[in-house]
């Protein structure tokens, strides 16, 4: 879906094809936000007529499916894994652990209780 | 309470200005700011005494018992506990949240705090310790089928509280710009400030209405619906619908979007 894809590189972090689905996914939703949400009132609100809230149903489901949160994968930045991220630190396990071990995030340290 | 007895003055030494009108601690003892404390006392002393009256009678004290050498009590009080202010209401004012990784940068951080807040004039109490944050995470130490064994990291947070009594708004504010200025590493802050006002606040607040419109009054131009450079001089403005019209067309539109219903 290239229309979503910025024409120049926008990200700082470490880049492959599906990081930048991902980030392109993520301005899709932000930009599409207030109508989804907007669409999503008038479908709910039983004080509207029932024409409209189907033709919002409608409107609502054709839009493109880049707007939708649901789409939105949290992506490792310095790996760009999909699985077995840390949100605390958006990375997977392993980068988590191998920053963890050079001490490159504060306050990180090994645990023994 | 021990005073350094290493580090020896060494102004009044230098300067000769410890002379004849103390001779008997000129004859044996050390020539030392304890030891000159006549009224002919250096004005530094003076000085210093004003920001440092508990340090003072302290120091008193042990320079008439036992006349040592000590520094300047600026100084000397930067070794001792921080000087607290009392608070006359006890009505807090502000909190000051400090928290860390490391209770070194943390501890060292509330002490110059609570140094700062009494040279502002501001009682402040504290620092209290809050209940720690521990965050853990434990994740598998290589591939997945090796998950029997895995590692376990964890962050904490420590936390320390100041609060400010009777403070007033402008020196609260001053204390947390200079903390602000002088933020030390790896030590973050968050502060909750209450301010106090009188009890007619609406007639406050409508007085402030007036002279904010005084203000406006050449602003709304600014607003306009329509772009004004795209207008000929001499014609009138296009106005707004009225509100009558406004609430015809959204009954029309309603029935339109309704199918005519």
């Amino acid at each position: 879906m290239s229309m979503f894809r910025a024409k120049k590189l926008d990200l700082g972090c470490f880049t492959n094809v599906r990081i930048l689905r991902d980030h392109s996914k993520r301005k899709a939703f932000e930009a599409a936000e207030p109508e989804r949400q907007a669409l999503r009132y008038i479908i709910r609100n039983t004080l509207l007529p029932a024409r409209t809230r189907a033709i919002a149903q409608l409107q609502l489901t054709q839009m493109h499916c880049y707007t939708r949160p649901t789409q939105i994968r949290n992506r490792c930045i310095l790996g760009g894994k999909g699985r077995g991220i840390l949100r605390d630190f958006k990375m997977s396990r392993y980068n988590f652990r191998m920053q963890a071990l050079e001490g490159n995030l504060p306050g990180v340290k090994k645990a023994s209780w | 309470m021990s005073t350094p007895r290493l580090i020896r003055p060494l102004r009044p030494l230098l300067q000769g200005q410890v002379p004849r009108a103390a001779p008997r601690a000129a004859a044996t003892q050390l020539r030392t700011y304890a030891s000159v404390e006549q009224p002919s006392a250096p004005s530094a002393a003076k000085a210093s005494s004003a920001n440092a009256p508990a340090a003072e009678e302290a120091a008193e004290e042990s320079g008439k018992k036992n006349r040592v050498s000590r520094l300047p009590r600026a100084l000397e009080a930067l070794y001792l506990k921080p000087l607290r202010r009392e608070a006359e209401y006890g009505v807090p004012t502000c909190d000051l949240q400090l928290r860390s990784y490391s209770a070194r940068n943390l501890e060292f951080f509330c002490d110059f705090a609570l140094r700062a807040a009494y040279y502002l004039n501001l009682p402040a109490f504290g620092p209290v310790p809050l209940p720690r944050l521990v965050e853990r995470w434990t994740v598998p130490k290589s591939t997945f089928i090796f998950k029997k064994s895995q590692e376990n990291f964890e962050r904490i947070t420590l936390r320390r509280l100041i609060q400010i009594k009777d403070g007033h708004p402008d020196n609260v504010q001053l204390w947390l710009a200079f903390l602000q200025k002088h933020a030390y590493y790896g030590v973050g802050m968050k502060a909750n400030v209450w301010e106090f006002s009188k009890l007619d606040v609406a007639k406050e607040m409508d007085k402030s209405v007036d002279e904010t419109a005084k203000l406006m009054e050449g602003k709304w131009d600014h607003l306009a619906y329509v772009e004004k450079k795209a207008e000929p001089e001499g014609k009138p403005r296009e106005q707004l619908p009225t509100p009558e019209a406004l609430e015809q067309f959204i009954a029309a539109e309603r029935r339109r979007i309704a199918g005519g219903r």
